[in-house]
Formats: C-alpha cells, structure tokens, sequence
C-alpha cells in the first residue's frame, strides 16, 4: 500500500501525533491527562485507518473508543483518588531499576522488531513489486468504477459494505460469540462494581462475613433480605 | 514538506531507472509511505505501550497502556488488510473484521478491568500496584 502526495503529508502527520500522544499518555503525571493524550493518539490511528482505506473502522474507532471506552476511564479516574499523584508527593513509575530493566526490554523490542519489519518487507516486497505510479493507477482505475457523490467531487465507496458483507457472511459466528463475551462483560462489572450493602441487599453476602461486617456498619441489618 | 511532496515525484521520475541511493532513498520513500512504514508506527506504539505496562505504578494508566497495545495490532491488521487489497486478494477484508472483533474484545476488557479498579480502590484504598501485593509471599 503506498500513499502520495497530501496522503503522504496526512500520513507523516497523523504517524507522529500518534507516537508523541502515545508517549505523552505513559509519561504524564495526571491520569487525567494520560486519558486525554490517549484520545488524541486513538483518534490519530482512526485518521490512519482513514488513509488506509477503513474508513467504517475508524467510524468504529471513534464510537467504541473514544466515546465509550475513553469515558468509562475518565469516570473510574474521577471515581478513585488521584490527589497524591497531581500534587507530586507520589512517584508515578515503578522504582529505578525496574524502570531501567524495562527500558533496556523495550529497546531490545524496539531493535528486533524493526529488524524483522525490515528483512520480512524486503521479502514480501519481491513476491508482488509494486510501485507507487502503478498503485496509484490502479487506485485511479477501481475509482473510475465507483458510483459519484451527489456533489460530484468525490466517489463512494464500498469498503464498509463489503466489510458488512463478509462480517455477516463469513464470521456470523465469532459475530455472536461477541454478542455474549459482551452480555458476560456487563453483568461481571455490574457485579465486581457492587458495594457490600448493594451486595447485601441483593442477599448475596455470606451469613458469617455479613454478621462480621455488620459490627463495622450497623446499617447493614436494615439492608437484609428484603424479598421472599 | 509540501514543498517536499512536490518535488519528490519528479525526482521518482527522474530516477525511475536508476537505482537510487541514501538520501535520495531515504527522501524517495518517505514521500510514497508503504506497509513497512505502518508497521513501524504500530511497533513503536505496541513498545510505548508496553513500556507504560512495565514501567507505571497507576493501574489506570496501566490500563490505558493496553488500549495503546491492542490499537497497534488494529493499525497492523488494517494496514495489512489494505496490502493485500492492493495485490488482489479477495479474502484482503478479513483483516477489517479482526479489528472489529479486537475492539469488541477491548471494550469488554476495558469494562471487566474497571470493575476491578473499582473493587480493589473499594477494598485496599489503593491504585497503586506496588501495594497490592496480596498475592506475594
């Protein structure tokens, strides 16, 4: 896949937002602001899908992570203490030799990975050579295909109905298989979030830990049973 | 660097034939990025991330570091999934709906884990995971 021109411009742009959020969002101090560096890295991969032809991924990207996920962390954030981390009386990372193991691991990482990347392209390079005049012409040529826009300055594309297409053609299973991974997700954070007396309430405690724990919180006897 | 993206294809023209080297390789292939330069983006963002796993003592910005790790598998499968859409292979969406299905499982972890969060902040007071060490003898 080869990109020009603005993609190119685009391409560079989004790539080292996404590295710089990324890094920003482990080194910074607040947990706040490791959030927010992490939406603006999602939301820089979302713009390199877009350039990657995925544009219902990044759609997807957006929705589930951005306005779903992203909000849940800012809400777990503002529900746990983080005073001592922004007032700095905290250290924000593990202690010193650690950090300096974990460093050298992920230098390593980052050499053998590049490496690999690089003999594993050459590669695959040979077996389909392509060059960006031909990418490009042939890009030009699956356009011509395409059906106009209204406006008549751009073309639609098919890629989000092919990708419905075979989602529910081909992975119809795994399809629902999500559909109950996701059902099991609610109902175990639902209960793993429950305080005691939620749990109480709902009779669900064990008869000798609710006797220790009403010592503690005599609240707890007006919270038995209430049904059957 | 726009004025870089208009010079670099007449250079391409230019040295169609020829074989380039160094700086005019280097110039070459950064204004035509291929599958090699996103896989590069989605290694160096999996490695950031897991440098925060390894590194952060908050387990929320642990947790946010494994959003960063799942998300550079998603840039991979998609860029991928566009190679291979590009040479031709009929089968080149697959990559598209792994993704999906990456994200689902990613909403489903990022769910379960706060819940946790929660639980632990509940029981021990602390977010800090150098002291939740109940596990350890």
């Amino acid at each position: 896949m080869i990109l020009s021109g603005y993609e190119a411009l685009f391409f560079w742009i989004f790539a080292l937002a996404a590295i710089f959020a990324g890094l920003l969002t482990v080194m910074a101090r607040n947990a706040v602001h490791s959030a927010l560096f992490l939406i603006s890295s999602l939301v820089s991969v979302a713009a390199l899908f877009v350039l990657a032809r995925a544009e219902f991924i990044a759609g997807v990207q957006i929705l589930v992570y951005v306005g779903g996920v992203m909000v849940l962390f800012l809400f777990v954030i503002m529900l746990v203490n983080v005073g001592a981390e922004e007032r700095g009386t905290e250290e924000i990372f593990n202690n010193q030799r650690q950090v300096a193991a974990s460093l050298i691991f992920c230098l390593l990482l980052v050499g053998g990975v590049l490496y690999a990347v690089n003999k594993g392209y050459r590669g695959l390079q040979e077996q389909n050579r392509i060059t960006p005049e031909a990418a490009a012409a042939q890009e030009a040529n699956r356009d011509k295909s395409l059906a106009p826009s209204a406006t008549g300055s751009s073309r639609i594309t098919n890629d989000s109905q092919s990708l419905a297409a075979s989602l529910y053609r081909y992975a119809s299973l795994p399809f629902e298989i999500a559909s109950v991974l996701l059902l099991v997700a609610i109902i175990g954070s639902v209960m793993l979030a429950r305080t005691l007396r939620q749990e109480a309430s709902a009779d669900d405690v064990d008869p000798e830990t609710l006797k220790e724990e009403m010592v503690r919180d005599p609240e707890l006897t007006n919270l038995e049973p209430q049904s059957e | 660097m726009i004025m870089f993206n208009l010079i670099s294809p007449t250079l391409a023209f230019l040295f169609q034939d020829a074989p380039r080297s160094g700086f005019e390789q280097i110039k070459y292939s950064a204004a035509n990025p291929d599958l090699a330069k996103f896989l590069v983006i989605g290694a160096l963002l999996f490695i950031i991330g897991v440098a925060g796993v390894l590194t952060r003592r908050n387990i929320i910005v642990i947790f946010m570091s494994i959003e960063l790790i799942l998300n550079a598998a998603n840039l991979n499968f998609i860029a991928f999934s566009r190679y291979l859409s590009l040479t031709g292979d009929p089968d080149a969406i697959a990559g598209q709906i792994f993704t999906v299905f990456v994200i689902v499982v990613a909403a489903a972890e990022a769910a379960i884990g706060l819940g946790i969060v929660i639980a632990l902040y509940r029981n021990k007071e602390t977010i800090w995971i150098d002291e939740i060490d109940l596990l350890k003898w």
